[in-house]
């Protein structure tokens, strides 16, 4: 349930992905939905899932670009790991908190990718600082509306759950 | 699992996919998992692309009377100027004939072309990419890919019916090129950093270019067939001691893309077998 639930994550963030591509072209440069996805994978799942899942939205994301292809694998597999340990350390339950570390981790990837290309690939290039500072702030507010819409999500959910058992227990 | 067990997963799996990293540095074409990546994304692009084309054909639909009469007188006088341009053309591509017979010229053989769609388009980001929809139709790795107005780039990964297309303005991307007013060749790149313009590279200062020149393939590469137009010069300066610093304007609008061709053209073999001893 859990592996379908994460491929229908993928689906979903694939088609958010090319359709936001398909309706403004500087898309992929002002947000990264995969690796928001990764960030609020690892702060609820386990470190290796959380692994398993940037590896897994960083290889679909690496299919979506013309660079080499694994750049994007690496790095998402890391800030995965990197961010599921974080969250076992610290309680990270605010929506400015998820924003901080969304944005944090959109830095530390394009600063991952630049260094590999540099020592992998025979043409490196850099991003705009501008680029990447716009695509760190869109990012981390996606993610931010992401949390709260499904903390509160949950939290309706639950309320209900609770209200229908006490209803059966009065019954 | 421990955590102690995850992080050797992590080294693992980081190891593996540098592994595979350096590899590609080191060879041309596509890996598996690409392939794989790229079939699965595929499906996606697709059913977003069929999307507009949907909301077209139910607007085409709706069109009035009137306005599909101006659009059918339009397209008859389009029709009659084309015929018209096709005759011209015909007779002189019988005069080169004729003249290359005379010296005999033999001409490369002129490729095929088939109409594919682009389903996804990401020319803005620094890390560019054009995924098309070949139908299943045999198509190889860097097989030329045209618009309407020229070059658009060729063919980096092939995967069942989709295929990744290394646009000309790619970083990594190389054609060589001539100036069709002086017949003067040199590289085509593109700029990267997201930069849409492209640059000519090793054309020497005593080369004589200007703004307006037009720039096509040049044939020289083994890879895309001479005369397929790739921009025009916009900016020329003194680039060292040695060449001219050369920036071009594409000759297609990349932003524009939904429909392109296939080039079915027979490359130059890599390894030409020497001729004996006499």
């Amino acid at each position: 349930m859990n592996v379908l639930k994460f491929l229908a994550v993928v689906a979903l963030a694939v088609l958010v992905h090319v359709l936001g591509v398909r309706m403004l072209p500087q898309f992929a440069l002002i947000v990264d939905v995969f690796l928001v996805v990764v960030v609020l994978y690892g702060l609820e799942a386990s470190s290796l899932t959380a692994l398993g899942a940037g590896l897994c939205l960083g290889l679909v994301h690496d299919s979506l670009t013309g660079a080499g292809f694994g750049l994007f694998g690496f790095a998402d597999t890391l800030i995965g790991y990197g961010a599921a340990r974080l969250a076992q350390r610290l309680v990270i339950q605010r929506p400015t908190g998820v924003l901080a570390l969304v944005s944090f981790a959109v830095v530390a990837q394009q600063a991952l990718v630049v260094a590999l290309t540099f020592l992998l690939l025979p043409w490196p290039e850099v991003p705009s600082p501008l680029w990447v500072a716009l695509r760190a702030g869109a990012s981390g507010l996606l993610g931010m509306l992401i949390h709260v819409g499904s903390t509160h999500w949950r939290r309706t959910a639950e309320a209900r759950r609770r209200s229908r058992l006490s209803r059966l227990r009065l019954g | 699992m421990d955590e102690r067990r995850t992080g050797w997963v992590l080294i693992l799996v980081l190891a593996g996919q540098l592994v595979v990293l350096a590899l590609q540095g080191a060879r041309a074409g596509d890996t598996f998992l690409e392939s794989l990546g790229l079939r699965l994304v595929g499906p996606a692009g697709r059913a977003v692309a069929s999307v507009p084309e949907s909301l077209g054909r139910l607007g085409e639909g709706l069109r009035t009377r009137g306005t599909l009469l101006d659009e059918n007188r339009r397209l008859r006088r389009e029709v009659e100027d084309l015929k018209l341009r096709l005759l011209q053309l015909n007779d002189v591509a019988g005069e080169a004939r004729r003249l290359g017979a005379a010296v005999r010229h033999a001409a490369p053989p002129a490729g095929r072309i088939r109409a594919v769609d682009v389903v996804y388009a990401d020319q803005a980001s620094w890390l560019r990419t054009l995924i098309i929809y070949t139908g299943g139709v045999e198509t190889k790795i860097s097989q030329p890919v045209l618009s309407a107005n020229g070059l658009v780039g060729r063919v980096v990964t092939v995967a069942g019916p989709y295929a990744k297309v290394q646009l000309l303005t790619d970083r990594a991307a190389g054609v060589g090129a001539m100036i069709v007013r002086t017949r003067r060749q040199g590289i085509v790149r593109g700029r990267g950093r997201g930069s849409a313009t492209l640059e000519l590279d090793f054309v020497p200062i005593q080369a004589e270019v200007r703004p307006g020149d037009v720039v096509q393939t040049a044939g020289i590469d083994g890879v895309y067939p001479r005369g397929i137009p790739i921009g025009t010069v916009t900016a020329v300066a003194q680039g060292g001691q040695l060449f001219h610093r050369i920036e071009l304007a594409p000759a297609v609008d990349f932003s524009a893309l939904d429909q392109v061709y296939l080039l079915d053209f027979a490359p130059a073999p890599s390894d030409l077998p020497e001729a004996p001893a006499p």
